[in-house]
């Protein structure tokens, strides 16, 4: 007994030693002035230790926003894709025809090692971006919105015009989602002879095909390029990580230093949602961008003390997309039997209450959005509000027949609609249950088939092996991209050299099979040469297309619009407060953290 | 020296064969998980604001890093590669070698689960003794009502039980990571401590969770060489209960070191659910995340490591029988 009381006594020192630390006071932690700010990056879980501090790294430790810096910050404007908060340019010029953007950097912007920003840095990371692939420096032949010339005005100016041949009215979008780095730092990344096989890959012919292989794998080293250590031109500058956490320290030198408030970040690990919602029902996080959260989840998380959940515009909807090479839904009807069949509300409040809102009607534009293009055309559009004796009507005109209460095929056979959607997606799969209990209730067998994992959807999805899955649509602001998640790829429709080509359905990743086609008023369109055509044209002329196509959308039903996002926004107000409510500057451009630009912009204050 | 010389040389033999049958199994499943990774980084691009040609351009760069070739190619390349110890690049961590990567995780699997492991060896052992003991009585009862109810509760649910009760209800203890990243690492106190904090609910869920399957072991072994000859022998001869005490534990124990180390040698495997719930950065969490971004080279590495791992601890159980029991040592030298 003896023995045993020892470890017993053994394990209840070494208990009590670890939980003493507790009471340690972390060395620099909240009480440093303007405190300590928690957040995470919601598009990137677990953070890597060994990662270098690359933005272009999929798994670096950059973060956008606190340490590294864009040209401009792009904002989540309904019509306008072109506008921008300042970022490493305090302002910028668009020539009235979209030919051209010259910037003006800020005139005080420095790198955290003290040395000035310089228009040399921004045309090093203009070089760095051609490597990557980006909207405005792209060497692909017939890229829209491309950029022709990179001119340093002088140190503080540089101007950059647009290839005339594929204008793009995104293009200014394009150069201002520029990320900026020390050419001081990053110049060993590239060759000096960068621009000229910039200048040979934007040609024709075999050179030009060798120069864009040559910038492809440049793009691989820049990728993987490790800076010995972090120089950042934003408000944070990386002080370490470890395999839980990364620390960010207040840069001195940042422009607009005087106006930060926090005087740390630490960004936190996670795997998975749960551990997100974790932390901020513990009041742990002062900032989290969206993440999905059951409802009494989201009422735990409101619960916590300082919680307040910012609510937004979120350029994306969710739809019920059909593969039309599948019988029956090659047949109209039948998809407009079901947009009248499927209650939108229930299935709204059943799987995203809190991040979604029932959509109008199926125009493959985000509601809010479509009431800016295009408020004319929405009253014209179908709004397929549930009506059994409608979806029934249709049912019949497509030959369906209905015998002891199921509905079978024209043919005879049973209907089952099989609907797929990826592990994991909790409100896609809470939706598909729902209407499948809609479908049954109705007399339509359904079943909802969960596959392992996105890239196995996407996979499945690609070689048109489901009848029907979910599909993200509407990706805003600009037109092309919104219309393109119809009537792009995954509709048949490609850009070959600069000319759209459309794929018979099931070849070359076409598998929602619409015809080439589609009657819009009495008049034919193609669809996909329209959506194309958005991505050159001005918004004036944008409006009458976009119009067609809403209606396109509107009357073919390629998909079922669902739900449209809301963007929720996380925050806490017992450390800080200024939190923005503007619908413009709660989501900012790809992998952004909106929260990083709102403490630079000084909206961010420490609570008193 | 001899015939553990000699069984080495055989086990190292047919381990190196079956090192390399297993990297050939693991190559071929490896690169044959379905799934289109690149569509993935695609999409994830345009949802998240990126024009479509931008993210088209992204995932080609990416691409460069996917192994290129025909299968069989790929399989004379990562092969020849194994032999140089070069298990790959890692397609999500660009540049960094697969090796680096399974060794900076290795580290935060392999002290916890050890020291996880060696506590609840410990302690299942010496209260397997006293539960085979006092097994009519009420102790030995009690120690093997435990050690059932222990060794039945799923890691997972102990896990989540802990941290409801000292991260939620009594929130003493962190949950979240394996360091507080405030504290400047070094050899310093706070660092140490927080260290220590971050690992007492990690390392009590694996050394509760292993416990129940030690205790319980051991009370068998226990038992059964309670109704040995010898045992009864050295009663009768009037031996000290101390003297018995030990020729019992010594005699019981022998099986439960063959366990503990094909133990050791799953360590690596970590274990995935407590590595997640507390968010703790060991090669159970890599080997997820390699799978969920489809990194084929990072997820082979980490399947060959495991795999290398508790074939290395069976060589080294096998051995270190032959050391520690003279009758198979012996038995062998007969032969």
């Amino acid at each position: 007994m003896k023995r045993l009381a020892a470890v017993v006594a053994l394990l209840g020192l070494a208990t009590a030693t670890a939980c003493s630390s507790t009471d340690n006071k972390p060395a620099g932690g909240g009480s440093a002035s303007g405190g300590l700010f928690t957040t995470i990056d919601v598009n990137r879980p677990g953070i890597d230790a060994s990662a270098p501090a690359n933005p272009y790294n999929p798994k670096g430790n950059a973060f956008p926003g606190y340490t590294t810096m864009k040209i401009g910050w792009v904002v989540n404007h309904l019509t306008d894709p072109n506008k921008a908060l300042p970022g490493m340019a305090a302002s910028w010029e668009i020539e009235p025809d979209n030919s051209a953007i010259t910037l003006k950097l800020q005139p005080n912007a420095k790198w955290s090692d003290g040395k000035p920003v310089t228009a040399e840095d921004v045309k090093l990371s203009i070089a760095l971006a051609y490597t990557q692939g980006s909207t405005a420096f792209a060497v692909t032949p017939g890229a829209a919105g491309a950029a022709a010339e990179v001119t340093v005005v002088d140190d503080k100016t540089i101007k950059i015009t647009q290839d005339p041949a594929n204008p793009s009215p995104k293009f200014a979008r394009g150069v201002l989602d520029t990320t900026v780095l020390p050419s001081h730092v990053w110049s060993s990344a590239v060759p000096a002879t960068i621009w000229d096989t910039i200048k040979t890959a934007r040609g024709d012919g075999p050179e030009a095909e060798k120069a864009r292989e040559e910038i492809t794998a440049l793009g691989q080293k820049v990728i993987a390029f490790a800076p010995p250590k972090d120089v950042a031109g934003g408000p944070f500058v990386l002080e370490r990580v470890n395999p839980g956490e990364a620390l960010l320290v207040k840069n001195k030198h940042f422009f607009n230093a005087a106006n930060v408030a926090p005087s740390q970040v630490k960004f936190l690990n996670y795997t998975g949602n749960e551990q997100i919602w974790n932390y901020l029902t513990q009041g742990k996080l002062d900032h989290s961008g969206f993440v999905a959260a059951p409802t009494d989840v989201m009422n735990r998380i409101k619960a916590a003390p300082g919680s307040e959940v910012i609510k937004g515009y979120s350029p994306v909807a969710v739809s019920m997309a059909f593969n039309q090479s599948k019988k029956p839904y090659d047949n109209v009807h039948v998809r407009r039997g079901l947009a009248y069949l499927i209650d939108r509300e229930q299935v709204t409040k059943v799987a995203s209450p809190e991040g979604g809102t029932p959509a109008t009607t199926t125009s493959g534009i985000h509601q809010k959005a479509a009431a800016a293009w295009i408020p004319d055309t929405l009253p014209k559009l179908e709004p397929y509000k549930a009506d059994l004796a409608k979806a029934e009507e249709e049912f019949k005109t497509a030959g369906l027949t209905k015998k002891d209460g199921k509905w079978t095929l024209a043919d005879g056979t049973p209907w089952k609609v099989s609907m797929h959607a990826p592990a994991g997606f909790s409100d896609w799969l809470s939706a598909q249950e729902n209407i499948k209990s809609q479908l049954i209730k109705a007399g339509i067998d359904a079943e909802v088939v969960t596959t392992a994992d996105y890239p196995v959807y996407l996979e499945e999805l690609a070689a048109g092996k489901y009848d029907v899955g979910f599909w993200l649509i509407a990706l805003g602001p600009a037109p092309y991209d919104i219309f393109q998640r119809l009537y792009g790829a995954s509709n048949g429709w490609a850009n070959v050299g600069g000319k759209i080509k459309h794929s018979p359905a099931g070849k070359s990743g076409n598998w929602m099979g619409s015809p080439e086609e589609i009657e819009v008023d009495g008049a034919k369109i193609n669809p996909g040469e329209l959506t194309a055509k958005l991505n050159s044209v001005g918004p004036d002329e944008a409006k009458p297309i976009m119009s067609q196509l809403a209606m396109a959308a509107n009357q073919d039903l390629p998909v079922i619009q669902l739900w449209d996002y809301i963007n929720n926004q996380f925050v806490n107000n017992s450390r800080f407060t200024g939190w923005p409510h503007d619908d413009e500057v709660l989501r900012l451009g790809t992998g952004v953290l909106p929260s990083g630009v709102w403490i630079q912009q000084g909206l961010v204050k420490a609570k008193q | 020296m001899t015939v553990i010389a000699r069984r080495l040389a055989g086990h190292l033999a047919r381990g190196f064969v079956m090192i390399l049958v297993v990297a050939t199994i693991s190559f071929f499943i490896v690169n044959n998980i379905p799934g289109d990774p690149v569509a993935a980084r695609y999409e994830k691009l345009v949802e998240g604001g990126m024009s479509p040609e931008a993210a088209m351009q992204a995932t080609k760069v990416m691409y460069g890093f996917l192994p290129s070739g025909s299968m069989g190619e790929q399989y004379v390349d990562y092969m020849s590669g194994l032999l140089r110890f070069d298990l790959g690049v890692s397609v999500t961590r660009p540049g960094t070698p697969v090796l680096d990567v399974l060794t900076d995780a290795a580290k935060w699997t392999v002290l916890p689960v050890l020291l996880g492991t060696l506590l609840s060896f410990l302690v299942g052992v010496i209260l397997g003794v006293y539960a085979a003991i006092k097994r009519t009585g009420k102790l030995g009862d009690a120690l093997a009502i435990s050690g059932s109810l222990l060794h039945g509760i799923p890691q997972y649910v102990l896990a989540m039980l802990l941290v409801v009760i000292f991260a939620t209800l009594i929130p003493i203890l962190p949950h979240d990571g394996p360091v507080d990243i405030l504290f400047e690492p070094g050899f310093n106190a706070g660092y140490l401590g927080s260290l220590a904090e971050h690992a007492v609910l990690p390392v009590a869920t694996y050394a509760l969770s292993a416990y129940g399957g030690w205790i319980l072991a051991m009370k068998s072994s226990v038992v059964t060489v309670l109704g040995d000859d010898f045992i009864l022998a050295a009663e009768l001869r009037g031996m000290k209960r101390s003297i018995i005490f030990r020729y019992i534990a010594r005699n019981a124990i022998l099986p439960l070191f063959t366990i503990l180390a094909l133990s050791l040698g799953l360590l690596l495997g970590g274990a995935v659910f407590i590595e997640k719930i507390f968010n703790y950065p060991g090669l159970g969490l890599l080997l997820i995340d390699s799978i969920t971004l489809r990194d084929y080279a990072l997820m082979g590495g980490a399947f060959l490591l495991i795999t290398v791992s508790v074939i290395v601890a069976n060589i080294v159980a096998d051995l270190f029988y032959t050391v520690i029991d003279p009758r198979v040592r012996s038995g062998e030298e007969a032969s």
